[in-house]
């Protein structure tokens, strides 16, 4: 596990401070805590219940607009409540719990889900849990030491319909998915306000090197999308490498429709046009950041894909 | 071993093999019985399908992770313990049994309507069997 830098690096500060809209706020925003969040899984629970029973022990909770699964409360032992020990509900960010959100229609629906890069299994048992554990999801991860935690939170949420696998996505055999989601590995500087720091690794080296893996994966991600599938390509990190220029090179070498995403109730922010001398295509204009000062979360990065 | 898991848990607990009705149950090593989705794919082999529902060997041992999802279901061979005993219980210990109607066995140990897991009633003790891995210091319950 890589060791976390506290502060902001210089370098980090001139690379962002151009593109947001209020570089004040966004650096502010980046040195808060940022407000524990849960949604509740519906596999074991209902959210009359666990709103009942947290304001019953006297906590505040706040159900988010654009996802009434989801909670954000200033309470400190919400992980050591009874409905978190059985798995009524999971503790998970609020920007990771967007990709199912803007997939849950087709979720719904859906008779197989690839879940690429999948570990620890938020978005996965989500997904799950959305689709009321009918189907089939596949639970990917390269890492054969991070499938004990995603094996973990199937089991603690009940996610019967998962199966688990453990391959580099890009030998990943032929298949027919209808729905893929890739959540790809990144440098996470979206989670800054989560671990309090940024990634000792980081670096613009390091991101040109996750950009380069990035293009390989959502390649194949979308080659293993049926006709008609839908594909979520997303990040935890602000860095255009890992994001629009990633989607770019998919647009590039695949004919793939950028779908719009709209989340009601949650701000939504226009991606990059061009970064550093690339100017990215048309179609990129429908990927959506998430600033952190926007909605008090994380950072994030979204493409919804048709194929 | 399909039939002999339903009728296990229809027997023991009183939950119906409809609750099984959307999956398969797949079997593998050491006697490990798994509940996983109706269909499943060929190539990668999964490293694992499904929750473990059940060990079977002298005796079929249910496991939290199944009761924990289907616990509500169940009808029989529950011990409903207090507050105090269930926050001994998710932290891993033994409790008194008190009053119960419950057999001797494998059990379902419930607080409030809640299924915590499995337990093992016998001799008029219940012990824990929450995995090591899932127990919790309850603060709020």
């Amino acid at each position: 596990m890589s060791t976390m830098v506290t502060g902001i690096p210089k370098v980090f500060r001139q690379r962002y401070a151009s593109l947001v809209d209020d570089p004040e706020a966004f650096f502010s925003c980046l040195g808060s805590m940022q407000p524990r969040s849960f949604r509740v899984n519906t596999l074991k629970s209902g959210r009359k219940h666990v709103v009942e029973r947290f304001e019953g022990y006297g906590f505040e909770i706040k159900q988010v607009p654009w996802y009434r699964d989801a909670f954000v409360s200033a309470e400190p032992d919400v992980g050591s409540t009874l409905e978190h020990f059985t798995g009524e509900i999971y503790m998970q960010e609020l920007v990771s719990m967007l990709p199912p959100v803007v997939l849950r229609k087709d979720l719904m629906k859906a008779k197989n889900v690839l879940d690429g890069c999948a570990a620890p299994g938020s978005k996965a048992t989500q997904m799950a849990a959305i689709m009321g554990n009918m189907g089939l999801i596949v639970a990917n991860d390269v890492s054969y030491s991070r499938i004990k935690a995603l094996k973990f939170n199937q089991e603690k949420t009940g996610a019967a319909n998962m199966v688990i696998t453990n391959l580099d996505l890009r030998n990943f055999p032929q298949h027919n998915f209808d729905i893929v989601l890739l959540d790809a590995p990144c440098s996470a500087e979206g989670t800054i306000r989560k671990s309090c720091g940024i990634s000792e690794m980081w670096s613009e080296r390091h991101i040109k090197k996750l950009s380069s893996l990035q293009k390989q994966l959502i390649v194949k991600a979308f080659d293993l999308m049926s006709p008609g599938g839908l594909m979520v390509y997303s990040t935890c990190t602000f860095a255009p490498e890992e994001n629009e220029s990633v989607v770019n090179h998919l647009v590039e070498k695949r004919p793939a429709r950028l779908e719009e995403i709209d989340v009601p109730g949650f701000r939504l922010s226009d991606p990059l046009q061009e970064w550093r001398g690339e100017t990215f295509s048309e179609k990129i204009k429908n990927c959506i950041r998430v600033w952190p000062h926007h909605n008090n979360t994380g950072g994030f990065f979204m493409a919804r894909v048709g194929k | 071993m399909k039939k002999e898991i339903l009728h296990y848990f229809r027997e023991r607990f009183g939950i119906p093999p409809s609750c099984f009705q959307t999956f398969s149950l797949y079997a593998a090593s050491r006697g490990r019985i798994y509940v996983g989705p109706e269909t499943t794919i060929p190539r990668p082999e999964p490293v694992s399908v499904g929750i473990l529902a059940a060990r079977t060997g002298n005796a079929i041992k249910p496991t939290t992770a199944i009761l924990q999802l289907l616990g509500r279901h169940a009808t029989r061979n529950i011990v409903r313990i207090s507050r105090k005993d269930a926050e001994k219980f998710a932290g891993g210990q033994d409790l008194k049994a008190g009053e119960t109607e419950a057999t001797e066995g494998y059990v379902l140990v419930s607080y409030q309507d809640t299924p915590l897991g499995c337990g093992f009633l016998k001799g008029g003790t219940v012990r824990s069997m929450i995995p090591k891995a899932k127990r919790l210091q309850l603060k709020f319950l």
